[in-house]
C-alpha cells in the first residue's frame, strides 16, 4: 500500500510521447535546417563537416554548385552552425528523422548559381557570394573607387591573382638587378 | 572490401515488401527485438537501453528487447560493421526468422556515419543485408528510437523528404544595418562574444549586446551609452551574459569610438570598473 500511495504521489514519470508531441531540452541539437534564401554557397560547412554529411560540388554540367547534405551521416556536432556566416544553416530541434523503404528521403539539396572568373572565364566560386561581398563592402563605409577596386579583385578566381602577383613581383625584382 | 554477401533465395523470397507489411499487421503489439552490435562504439547502445526505461516505456505499445536473434522479428543493427562483425551480422541475420525487419540504427547503422570511409568497415548495414528503416542520430535521441519503431510499425507517419532547393534569386540574403556605419564593428563584436561564450551562446550575447545599443539615439556619447547599457544589463538574468556584456562594451565598443572621438577608455564614467563586474554575480 506504501508503494501505491507513493506513485499516487509523484504520478506517471513515462513521456506520452508518441501519442503526444515532445520537447527537447534547450540547447539540444537537432537536425541542421537549411536556409536556402540565406545560402551563398561560401563551403565553409563542407569544409567544417567532420563526417562529410554536408558535400558542396559542381553538378556535372559545371554549371551550378550543389549543396548536399545526407541527414544519415550526420553526427550533429555543430560544426556547420558554427561556421556559417549568414545562419544559413542552424541546428534545429527536430529529431523525428526516420525514414523506412526509401534512403533518398535523407537527403537534402540546394543548387546555386556559378560565377565565372572574369579573366581566364572558369568557375570559382557562386554569384550570390560575390554579391554578399559587395554587400559587406558598402556597409563597411569605403569609398566607390575602393569598392570598385576590391569588386574587381574578388572576382578573379584564385589561380589568376596568383599570376598577376608573380608578374608584378618578377617585373619590379628584374628592375633592381644589375645587368 | 571484396567479397559482398548475396541474401540466398529462400531468405529473400520470404522477406518481399508484402510479406513485411503483413508481419506488421500481425505482430501488432508484440514485436521482439534483437540488438546487434556490428561495431558500434557504444553510444548507440546506451541509448537504447535508456529508450527502454520506464521514462519512455516501450513496452505500451509492446516493444521488447530478446536475447537471441530467433526470438526476433526486428533487428537493430548499430556500427558501421567492421571487419570482424561481418560473419556475426550475416549469421544473426540468417538465424532470424523470416519476414524479418532490418532497421540501421545510428549515424554509423544509416549509412557510415564518420566512419564512412574508413578502412576495415563497411559503411553502414546496408551495404552488407538489406535495410528496411533507417534511424539517423549520432546516438538517436530515445524519442528518436521510439519514433523510428512507430514509422516502422506504422503508427506514426514519416515525416523527412527529399528535398530539392533550385531556382533561387542571385541576391544577396539582407545585410543588417551597422550601428556605426560600419560593419566591422559588428564583426568584431561577434568575433569577441563566441570568443568568451562559444558559437551557441555567442550568438544571443551578440543579439542581446546590439539590441541594448539599437534604442540609444547618439551612440558616439560614451556617458549616455553606458547608462543605457547598464540598464539593459540589470533586466538581464544570466550573471555571465551580465559580465561578457560589460567585457564586450569596454574592449570593443570603447576602442571602435577611440578611431572618432579622443577619450580617456580607463574613466569611470565611460567604462565598466571592476567592481561593477563583481556586482553582476550578486
Amino acid at each position: 500500500m506504501k508503494l501505491l500511495d507513493m506513485t499516487r504521489k509523484y504520478g506517471s514519470a513515462t513521456y506520452e510521447y508518441p501519442f503526444a508531441p515532445y520537447t527537447v531540452a534547450d540547447g539540444f541539437r537537432g537536425k541542421p535546417e537549411y536556409d536556402y534564401d540565406k545560402c551563398i554557397g561560401c563551403t565553409a560547412c563542407g569544409v567544417a563537416c567532420p563526417s562529410n554529411a554536408i558535400n558542396v560540388e559542381l553538378n556535372e554540367a559545371k554549371d551550378k554548385l550543389v549543396w548536399k547534405f545526407d541527414c544519415g551521416r550526420c553526427i550533429y556536432c555543430g560544426r556547420c552552425d558554427e561556421v556559417c556566416p549568414t545562419n544559413a544553416v542552424m541546428l534545429g530541434s527536430d529529431f523525428e528523422t526516420a525514414v523506412k523503404f526509401n534512403k533518398e528521403d535523407l537527403i537534402e539539396t540546394g543548387e546555386l548559381d556559378v560565377e565565372y572568373c572574369q579573366k581566364c572565364g572558369k568557375v570559382f566560386t557562386t554569384k550570390r557570394l560575390i554579391a554578399y561581398c559587395v554587400e559587406n563592402f558598402k556597409k563597411v563605409g569605403w569609398s566607390e573607387r575602393v569598392i570598385e577596386e576590391k569588386t574587381k579583385y574578388i572576382t578573379t578566381c584564385p589561380e589568376c591573382k596568383k599570376a598577376e602577383s608573380v608578374e608584378l613581383v618578377s617585373k619590379h625584382y628584374s628592375k633592381g638587378v644589375k645587368k | 572490401m571484396s567479397k559482398t554477401y548475396v541474401v540466398p533465395t529462400e531468405i529473400s523470397e520470404l522477406n518481399k515488401v508484402e510479406d513485411k507489411l503483413n508481419l506488421i499487421k500481425d505482430i501488432k503489439r508484440s514485436f521482439s527485438v534483437y540488438r546487434i552490435d556490428c561495431g558500434s562504439c557504444n553510444g548507440c547502445e546506451i541509448e537504447i537501453f535508456a529508450s527502454i526505461t520506464p521514462m519512455w516505456d516501450p513496452e505500451r505499445f509492446g516493444f521488447k528487447l530478446v536475447a537471441s536473434p530467433r526470438h526476433a522479428d526486428i533487428l537493430l543493427c548499430t556500427g558501421p560493421v567492421t571487419r570482424q562483425m561481418y560473419y556475426p551480422l550475416l549469421r544473426a541475420y540468417e538465424a532470424a526468422p523470416d519476414p524479418k525487419i532490418v532497421v540501421g540504427y545510428g549515424a554509423c547503422g544509416s549509412t557510415g556515419g564518420i566512419f564512412h570511409d574508413c578502412y576495415s568497415t563497411w559503411g553502414g548495414v546496408d551495404k552488407v543485408i538489406p535495410v528496411d528503416v533507417w534511424i539517423p542520430g549520432c546516438p538517436p535521441h530515445p524519442a528518436s528510437t521510439i519514433y523510428g519503431l512507430a514509422t516502422a510499425l506504422g503508427i506514426l507517419d514519416q515525416k523527412l523528404k527529399k528535398t530539392e532547393h533550385k531556382d533561387g534569386t542571385d541576391e544577396a540574403p539582407k545585410i543588417e544595418d551597422s550601428i556605426f556605419d560600419n560593419t566591422l564593428f559588428e564583426r568584431e563584436v561577434m568575433e569577441r562574444a563566441r570568443v568568451m561564450m562559444g558559437y551557441l551562446h555567442g550568438r544571443e550575447l551578440y543579439k542581446a549586446y546590439i539590441d541594448a545599443l539599437k534604442p540609444i539615439e547618439d551612440i558616439y556619447n560614451p556617458v549616455k551609452t553606458k547608462e543605457t547599457l547598464l540598464e539593459a544589463i540589470k533586466k538581464e538574468d544570466d550573471p555571465r551574459f551580465k559580465e561578457c556584456m560589460m567585457i564586450l562594451h569596454n574592449e570593443v565598443y570603447l576602442k571602435h569610438l577611440k578611431r572618432f572621438k579622443n577619450i580617456n577608455k580607463c574613466h569611470p564614467t565611460i567604462c565598466f570598473t571592476k567592481e561593477e563586474m563583481e556586482l553582476a554575480y550578486d
